[in-house]
């Protein structure tokens, strides 16, 4: 073969999207971690919650993020409408055990905390449970791949998943898509036994500080037949953030 | 049954008003014990469905008495392995701010995850009730009311409802309507259901919770889960299921439960006695048709088995009457019940309807029928003896009742004597009652022969009265103490019953009052709850230091009160200033020294119990008490024991800084007592306080003559239920009264008829009834008024032993007996209206043939 013949073949190989050999589930959920670790994250988010009755229900919330998977900070902090505004949630990450979270109630001008025991319960009226806000770190869950699927016309693996004996989970077990051209999350199935609970689906990406991010995530609650959507606005990554902001106190500023 | 027709109800339908007065003594018997029991039954039904409802699916909770603990307790519990669920309660009982709804039950729950133990929506599945969550959580005034309460009162999403808190008059917003069942049947519907931490500022708790539900994990047991959590706890905790709050509601109902059977034991043996006397009239009368009877070949078996059937029927007619009449009692009383739990005990429910359980009604029948056949027994047998050859001659009597006088008088002299030497032999319970017992069968057996002697006695004054009509009413009385020793037995046990009850009843008020006088002495009384009992609201101790400052104000002493459990027992625990105590209260002190008892108890070393308490727990002087506290069991020696009666289970003192703060962590208080300096007007401080203080909070400021009389007024209505026995005594006396006349003069035709044909006018006859009616009366009540005197020194002896523990003095009712002597006299006259008229309307001929 001359290298004449090799041309065609080498230039179809560089116009080819990059993408790493797929190796094992555990691998590739490592990769998209990597993809959209960041130091810091914010964004304003806007809530909309649509009943089996289809009444909606709207709210506005400023989501601030110390940290990288597993070992990181969070807090969420409701700005509309009047009613709700200063509620927050503070969320604490651990890489080795579950996270800590506490709620401010302005009017009753004290922190309470989120037991284990309800973190399977509705986050305030919404198809977010409260263990849905916590991270998912890849060190806390066994994965394996389930096949290909594709998810939009885009071709995505789908990898199951099963929280590590000390992951306290509603969840027994996980089906997510990753799509193989961006290593980007885009479905997740969250199973009790054989009972679907909850389907997350990430919708909208874009790049956004280099970063692939999706700005529609929308939330079904199978049981409920209600759909939460979460669309984030003025999305920003590694701003500058202190420690000391992620604190209980400072949940009340 | 071909004898039942033919002849028994023959007699009874001759004899019909005879037999419904008869009859009646079941009724009230039967009534009374149906109507109070089904009532009592109701509420604690009531209280159940409550319970278990609220608790879902709860299978254990921790409680450490009735003032709770901090909110660090739930991280304990939560993190045990056994654990699944564990929830933070708090109950309380407000007013709903609607006029026709009285009470609302507020239970307050972290929304965040109570939905895992309780069923807010049986019916929708998993939908919201609430119509936005997060709204709730954020509005500290949301709540969710069930929708028959929101119904009732026209409310839906977003309506206001004023409630008080301890901040004043709130306006609270409904946010969601849950629909009827699971949760939503409890308290009868009225239930309001809260965030925890909205209800802990509302209601002054401070950061504690009354109670932790808990559910365990599959894969652990009830008994492992209890094991784990009281390990973890410690003895200052009680872990319990759900259904042990019952228990403790059934015995605050043993009092009430005490004084129901006592009045339906009394109404039944009356009936008895009055059926005793009516079949005992019956037999004689119907001594002619028993000996045709027996001359035609009846058996003695089949004549005692017809009279023996004749008393089962009146006893199931009439069982069946007071059943009836028992439903009327029954929802009369539910509400009154729940009232005095309520305002007494602080226990809430509402009985709305009052069932009837298939038990109560076997039970009622059985003891009417069973009351009806014991009564007839002897007269039965009487009859079965009667001889068939004399009992069909004319004029001839066979008198079966003397070798019976002379067996009674030796049975009532043996009860006499063995009840006289129980009294000084000892002072074992079973001695003490076989004593009681033996009095009480001595009275009734010597009853017929005192009923004749004082007839004897009786004898010169209704002649002087009426020379005539006295002594025809006289020698009735004298020669036939078989007609009338049933109506004066039961006369004498309900006449003593109310002498007994009033005596207790004046003794009990007259040292409430003295008690009164001594512990509310204070120029100001402070509370958190209109009339005291409601410890549902608390002050921060922060309105200590604000009272202090008041002009005027010399002292202010905290109180804090609570149940506990002691030796098993549910007492109250009081925290006071002791060393304010010291300089400002004069209590009766039953042991110990005063000044030495407050001051080791202002230090801590040691606590104070109260009379009944000692008595009824088995606690003396140097005793150490054991009390559960969220901090592990405090361990105290009896330092004094003084006279006291907040609490008829027993008081125990501690001193509020030395002992429970350290042991409850609770700086809440439920009442001050301000004691002013000399001079200072109580009204302007109360004008003060109410300005500075109550504006922005829930306060009530009442004066000590206020207070006085509103503790007074609560005893009078807790006495009031003695005030039934007087009614009963009154009936008794009608029933027994117009029963006996009206056979008497059945019996007396001829001598009536003698009477009028010699000359005596009809008015002449009435009187000689009416003069019969009231010697029955007189005598019943000397009896009885013997009678209440000696069992009054029993019942002390009871309610001093078993019973409340409480020391009384010998009070004996002077005015009610005399009242009552006055009252039974003219309940006689009208009750022989009837008999009085029957006798001057005989006709003359018609009654002369009559023999």
């Amino acid at each position: 073969m001359n290298k004449t013949s090799l041309l065609p073949i080498a230039a179809m190989l560089a116009l080819m999207p990059r993408s790493a050999p797929a190796q094992d589930a555990r691998q590739i959920m490592i990769e998209v971690q990597n993809r959209t670790r960041s130091q810091t994250e914010y964004y304003e988010g806007s809530l909309e919650v649509i009943n089996s009755n289809q009444k909606i229900t709207k709210k506005r919330w400023r989501y601030d993020r110390l940290g990288t998977y597993g070992n990181s900070k969070s807090a969420l902090r409701f700005v509309a409408p009047a009613e709700v505004k200063g509620v927050a949630l503070l969320v604490i990450n651990h890489p080795d055990r579950s996270s800590d979270e506490w709620m401010w109630i302005p009017a009753q001008e004290r922190h309470r905390r989120i037991a284990m025991q309800d973190r399977s319960t509705r986050f305030f009226g919404t198809d977010f449970s409260f263990e849905d806000l916590e991270e998912r770190d890849v060190d806390q869950y066994e994965y394996k791949l389930s096949g290909d699927d594709t998810v939009d016309d885009a071709p995505c693996w789908k990898i199951v998943s099963h929280p590590k004996d000390g992951k306290a989970s509603q969840y027994t077990s996980s089906f997510s898509w990753v799509r193989k051209d961006r290593f980007f999350l885009v479905r997740t199935d969250n199973f009790n036994k054989d009972r679907l609970i909850r389907q997350i689906v990430y919708r909208d990406v874009e790049s956004i500080d280099g970063i692939w991010t999706a700005r529609t995530v929308a939330v079904l609650d199978k049981s409920r037949n209600s759909q939460t959507l979460l669309t984030l606005d003025k999305v920003k990554y590694n701003l500058p953030m202190r420690d000391a902001d992620f604190t209980r106190e400072n949940l009340s500023k | 049954m071909i004898l039942l027709r033919l002849i028994s109800w023959q007699y009874v339908r001759q004899h019909r008003l005879r037999s419904l007065l008869t009859t009646i003594g079941i009724v009230l018997g039967v009534g009374i014990f149906v109507g109070m029991h089904a009532a009592g039954a109701s509420v604690l039904s009531a209280l159940s469905t409550t319970i278990d409802r609220i608790a879902g699916k709860t299978q254990l909770q921790i409680t450490s008495g009735e003032a709770g603990f901090p909110e660090e307790v739930l991280e304990r519990v939560q993190s045990l392995r056994e654990v699944a669920v564990a929830a933070p309660v708090i109950e309380a009982v407000v007013r709903s701010g609607v006029e026709r709804e009285g009470n609302l039950l507020i239970l307050g729950v972290d929304m965040t995850g109570d939905r895992s133990l309780r069923e807010y929506d049986l019916e929708a599945g998993d939908q919201d009730i609430v119509d936005d969550p997060l709204v709730f959580l954020a509005q500290p005034d949301s709540l969710i009311v069930t929708r028959d309460f929101a119904q009732r009162n026209g409310f839906g999403v977003a309506s206001k409802l004023t409630m008080e808190t301890m901040e004043g008059e709130r306006v609270f917003t409904i946010r969601g309507i849950m629909r009827p069942g699971g949760l939503g049947a409890a308290f009868g519907g009225n239930l309001g259901v809260m965030d925890i931490y909205a209800v802990q500022k509302f209601l002054g708790r401070g950061r504690r919770f009354d109670r932790i539900d808990v559910r365990l994990k599959d894969e652990h047991s009830l008994a492992e889960g209890q094991a784990a959590l009281s390990n973890a706890l410690g003895p200052g905790f009680q872990v319990d299921v759900p259904a042990a709050r019952n228990r403790q509601f059934d015995s605050l109902l043993h009092v009430y439960s005490f004084m129901v059977n006592l009045s339906s034991l009394f109404a039944l043996l009356i009936g008895l006695f009055l059926i005793h006397n009516t079949f005992a009239i019956a037999v004689s009368q119907r001594r002619s048709e028993i000996g045709i009877l027996r001359a035609l070949g009846a058996s003695r078996r089949q004549v005692l088995a017809l009279f023996m059937t004749e008393s089962a029927i009146i006893g199931l007619v009439g069982s069946a009457a007071g059943i009836v009449l028992g439903s009327f009692i029954a929802k009369e009383m539910a509400g009154l019940i729940g009232n005095i739990m309520q305002a007494h005990y602080g226990i809430a429910e509402r009985a709305h309807e009052v069932r009837f359980g298939a038990g109560l009604l076997a039970a009622s029948i059985a003891m009417g029928m069973t009351t009806s056949i014991l009564a007839a027994l002897l007269p039965a047998r009487n009859a079965a003896l009667v001889d068939p050859a004399r009992a069909v001659q004319r004029g001839s009597n066979q008198d079966i009742s003397r070798g019976n006088s002379r067996g009674r008088s030796a049975a009532a002299g043996m009860f006499a004597l063995l009840a006289v030497l129980c009294v000084f032999m000892g002072h074992s319970q079973v001695v003490f009652y076989a004593g009681y017992l033996s009095f009480v069968l001595a009275a009734l057996l010597l009853a017929p022969t005192l009923s004749v002697w004082l007839s004897c006695s009786l004898r010169p004054l209704l002649t002087a009265v009426q020379p005539f009509e006295g002594r025809i009413a006289a020698d009735s009385l004298i020669q036939a103490p078989r007609r009338t020793s049933g109506t004066v037995a039961a006369l004498m046990l309900s006449v003593g019953l109310v002498v007994s009850m009033g005596g207790l009843s004046r003794g009990t008020f007259e040292s409430v009052v003295d008690w009164v006088s001594s512990f509310l002495n204070s120029d100001l009384l402070v509370l958190a709850s209109e009339d005291g009992t409601n410890r549902s609201f608390h002050f921060p101790d922060s309105v200590t230091a604000s009272l202090a400052s008041i002009d005027g104000v010399s002292d202010v002493q905290r109180m804090r009160s609570n149940k506990v459990t002691v030796k098993g027992a549910s007492v109250l625990l009081v925290a006071i200033d002791m060393s304010t105590a010291l300089a400002r209260t004069s209590g009766r002190v039953v042991a110990g020294n005063f000044q030495q008892m407050y001051r080791l108890g202002a230090e801590g070393k040691g606590v104070i119990i109260s009379e009944n308490c000692g008595l009824l727990h088995n606690l003396g002087m140097g005793n150490t008490v054991e009390v559960p506290s969220p901090s592990g069991l405090v361990r105290l020696p009896v330092v004094g024991i003084v006279t006291d009666y907040l609490n008829q289970s027993g008081t125990v003192f501690v001193d509020y800084e030395a002992v429970y703060q350290p042991f409850w962590k609770d700086p809440t208080v439920d009442m001050y007592k301000v004691y002013l300096k000399q001079g200072v007007s109580e009204q302007s401080v109360k004008q003060q306080i109410q300005t500075k203080l109550s504006r922005q909070r829930r306060m009530f400021v009442m004066l000590n003559r206020e207070v006085k009389a509103r503790v007074m007024s609560n005893t009078r209505q807790w006495l009031g239920l003695s005030y039934i026995q007087i009614a009963v005594a009154m009936l008794v006396a009608a029933l027994g009264i117009a029963n006996t006349l009206l056979v008497a003069v059945t019996d007396r035709r001829r001598e009536f008829a003698v009477v009028r044909a010699i000359g005596a006018f009809r008015n002449q006859v009435r009187k000689s009834v009416w003069l019969e009616a009231t010697g029955l009366a007189a005598i019943g009540v000397t009896l009885g008024v013997a009678f209440g005197a000696i069992d009054l020194l029993y019942e002390r002896q009871i309610v001093r032993h078993d019973y409340a523990g409480l020391t009384l003095n010998y009070d004996f009712p002077v005015l009610l007996v005399f009242l009552l002597g006055v009252g039974l006299i003219v309940t006689a006259w009208i009750s022989c209206l009837a008999a009085a008229e029957m006798a001057a309307r005989h006709s003359m001929v018609e009654a002369l043939e009559y023999e």
